[in-house]
């Protein structure tokens, strides 16, 4: 058993420091380390230099512009730019559409629309929730029904993450009502700027814009932006949350933070002696940094599998319930370390326009915050319970 | 036996919470949480003229109630409420301490329930220390026989609103000695003042305050020069009392809200609640909030029994911060994305009932309280 990087791969890891030394924005990374939203901007701006290095989409096949990383390539790059404070790259393009469409699409959508991934022309968001439909995501109802050259799509959209900013959005959308709820889901791309498509902000709990509701009515869509088949979409929406759930370890991200939190610790006094010297917060501290060890090598478990070409299959579960967890321990054990401090919640301190009293330490601004928010972790992207219906009935057959 | 509250207080209780129900409305309350002065004037009056400050308030002060088990059953109907106008620092703390006061200090709770006068305390020094003598901040006496204090409080609730201050001040011994604290009382907008406010995530106002050799007179003192451990101490005690209490009302109404969705929200042709996966967590809280009840009940019934109060007060605000954080925690899961919104009420009920753990000790401190105790 080898759990190290050959060689090359430990190359390749140079590279990847030495170009986050060069390019990342000191800026941007606090934003990124204290949790705040970057702005559009922000986000085009490293896609912009990401591309320019050709690391936008690296896992994508060379013919595409990619650089056909492998699972450890790809591994070795999003830890990097976790442990560095890199903006994530934002995945519904690249890391999300752009496999259904090489997988799934046809030569003239891989033609037109993976180059303006890579160049920015096109921000992409997902459209799969609905009010009705969230974990039973099968049972969604917007429609589309074909008249003439275009669809005709009625519905409601929902959780849409940065719709706000995006300008296209890849859809399910219900086409038939024969069989199966499954069996009659089609996926279509959409423009965000067609009649009959509004977008209303959803706040979350923290104060924050994230997420939108989508409404459509009498949207026109070209009957060519239907990607594969009529009523095939559920198979193209699973192949895509395979996509989705993977990456969900973000080992390198809690380790940043774990280093944070234990650095905060040492820095405080509880009843005059270093906090992180307390018994029972030091008791939580390193059963956080103990599970993190552990996923760190599960993480690394499952990738070598797929590296020897076995394919992740609910092992992606595994990773995603650890990870968000892990993620939200450190969130809450961060909180609690702050003691009264914990109460403030001034996101905008991190903003150049800030002129509010000084806060220290500056992670108090948004730490409260950033618990609250983090909760999304075991709801999104297929909750938690879900991953165990998916662990049960997969791995267990129960 | 009869662990049942009295049919005066239940009747309290039934009525405020039928008040809050249709007459302070969470969306009207984020409003004013959010705003510059971090609760609602006009909120605070309405609720004063119903006699909520009365009934935390002993007879000899001109109120009706105060104690433990009124104390008890208003926080939980407060709670209820997510009511975010100063009951706690201002209504409770404050008057318990001023009542030990002089005859001009005694009109302050009259001035109080007046509303001409909003006093707030200001005790905290430290984030992370939660110790009730951690005092640093010095008061000297000068040539005239009045007071010097200079020092700093940290996370204060509503002091950017109030019109006087009580404070904690070392006048001997060491940062943390219980001996030698004494309280003064002055109005907020005493020279050499500074208050710094911040948003408080759940919702109102928190401020750092630089004391910067601010004048006190000795008839400002509260109680005995040095002799305000005591006196701050007990009024902690209720405050924690109080506090645990509304935490109980939050639970009680976030499990209501989560019952409802797991009866109403339908997922793959049913309700949710139907999944036994879902029962058994929503059964866990049930049993759990129980047990804060319990801890609660415990606290106020020995409430007045010297040898008891610190440990079933640290053993409350123990069972309250784990209990609590659990169900903030698993009731926004259970709801799922709706849960994270800011247009539904129960995110604002759990980032309250999370928050209450960083107020007047953590369960870390009150675990280690108790252990010292015993």
């Amino acid at each position: 058993m080898d759990l190290n990087f050959t060689e090359k791969q430990q190359e390749f890891q140079k590279e990847v420091r030495d170009f986050l030394d060069k390019n990342l924005d000191t800026k941007v990374s606090e934003k990124v380390r204290n949790g705040i939203s970057i702005s559009k901007s922000e986000s085009e701006d490293w896609h912009k230099k990401l591309n320019n290095k050709g690391w936008l989409a690296g896992p994508w096949p060379e013919e595409f512009g990619g650089q056909d990383w492998g699972v450890v390539e790809k591994f070795i790059f999003e830890e990097e730019c976790g442990a560095s404070g890199a903006p994530r790259i934002v995945p519904f393009g690249v890391g999300m559409l752009a496999p259904v469409l090489m997988k799934f699409g046809s030569d003239e959508q891989r033609k037109h629309w993976l180059p303006r991934m890579l160049n920015g022309e096109d921000w992409w968001c997902q459209g799969y929730s609905e009010p009705g439909s969230g974990s039973d995501l099968a049972s969604l109802k917007t429609t589309a029904v074909k008249e003439n050259d275009c669809y005709i799509v009625n519905g409601q959209k929902t959780w849409t993450t940065f719709a706000q900013h995006a300008n296209m959005i890849f859809c399910l959308v219900r086409t038939s009502n024969e069989g199966k709820p499954q069996e009659g889901i089609s996926f279509l791309l959409m423009d965000m700027n067609s009649p009959g498509i509004e977008v209303r902000p959803i706040i979350t709990l923290d104060g924050s814009h994230e997420v939108n509701e989508i409404f459509f009515s009498d949207v026109k869509v070209p009957l060519e932006n239907l990607v594969g088949e009529e009523n095939k979409g559920w198979t193209y929406a699973k192949y895509l949350l395979t996509h989705e759930r993977t990456g969900n370890a973000n080992v390198a991200i809690s380790k940043r933070k774990i280093k944070k939190l234990r650095r905060l610790a040492s820095e405080t006094k509880k009843n005059g002696t270093a906090l992180v010297n307390d018994p029972l917060f030091a008791s939580r501290l390193a059963q956080i940094e103990i599970n993190l060890q552990n996923l760190e090598i599960t993480n690394l478990r499952t990738l070598s599998s797929v590296e020897n070409g076995e394919a992740p299959g609910a092992e992606s579960s595994i990773i995603k319930i650890l990870g968000s967890e892990i993620e939200q321990d450190i969130d809450n054990l961060t909180r609690k370390s702050l003691g009264k401090r914990a109460f403030i919640n001034e996101p905008d301190a991190f903003s150049v326009g800030y002129n509010g009293p000084e806060i220290e330490p500056k992670a108090a601004a948004t730490a409260s915050g950033k618990y609250f928010n983090h909760r999304k972790k075991s709801i999104y992207a297929g909750s938690n319970e879900i991953q165990k219906n998916i662990i049960s009935k997969m791995m267990l057959n129960l | 036996m009869d662990l049942k509250p009295s049919p005066e207080r239940q009747i309290l209780f039934d009525t405020l919470t039928k008040y809050f129900e249709n007459e302070y409305k969470i969306a009207d309350r984020n409003t004013a949480a959010h705003s510059e002065l971090g609760y609602s004037k006009e909120a605070w009056e309405r609720m004063r003229d119903l006699g909520i400050l009365e009934s935390l308030i002993v007879p000899e002060l001109n109120g009706f109630g105060g104690t433990p088990l009124d104390i008890s059953a208003v926080f939980e109907a407060l709670g209820r409420g997510l009511v975010v106008e100063p009951f706690l620092e201002t209504g409770l703390v404050s008057t318990k301490i001023l009542s030990k006061g002089n005859e001009s200090q005694k009109k302050l709770v009259a001035d109080l329930l007046e509303n001409i006068a909003l006093p707030t305390f200001c005790h905290s020094e430290n984030d992370t220390d939660y110790r009730k003598s951690y005092v640093k901040t010095k008061l000297v006496p000068d040539k005239e026989g009045n007071f010097l204090v200079t020092g700093e409080k940290v996370m204060i609730k509503n002091a950017s609103g109030a019109s006087h201050l009580i404070i904690t001040c070392r006048s001997s011994g060491d940062y943390a000695d219980e001996k030698g604290i004494t309280i003064a009382c002055i109005p907020s907008n005493r020279s050499g003042v500074d208050i710094k406010s911040f948003s408080s995530i759940d919702g109102g106002r928190v401020s750092d305050i630089r004391l910067e050799n601010v004048a006190v007179l000795k008839t400002e003192i509260i109680g005995n020069d040095g002799k305000g451990f005591e006196i701050i101490s007990e009024a902690i005690d209720f405050g924690i009392l109080a506090i645990c209490s509304e935490a109980l009302g939050i639970m009680e109404k976030i499990k209501e809200l989560t019952l409802d969705y797991l009866k109403t929200r339908k997922q793959f042709g049913v309700p949710i609640g139907k999944f036994q996966a879902l029962q058994h967590r929503m059964a866990q809280l049930l049993v759990e909030i129980e047990q804060a009840r319990s801890a609660v009940v415990n606290a106020t019934i020995n409430f007045f029994d010297s040898n008891e109060r610190s440990s079933v007060i640290s053993a409350a605000k123990f069972s309250i911060g784990k209990i609590g954080m659990l169900v903030a925690e698993e009731s926004i899961q259970l709801h799922g994305g709706m849960g994270m919104t800011w247009e539904y009420d129960l995110g604002h009920y759990a980032k309250r009932l999370v928050l209450i753990d960083h107020e007047f000790g953590d369960e870390d401190f009150h675990l280690q309280k108790y252990i010292e105790l015993q």
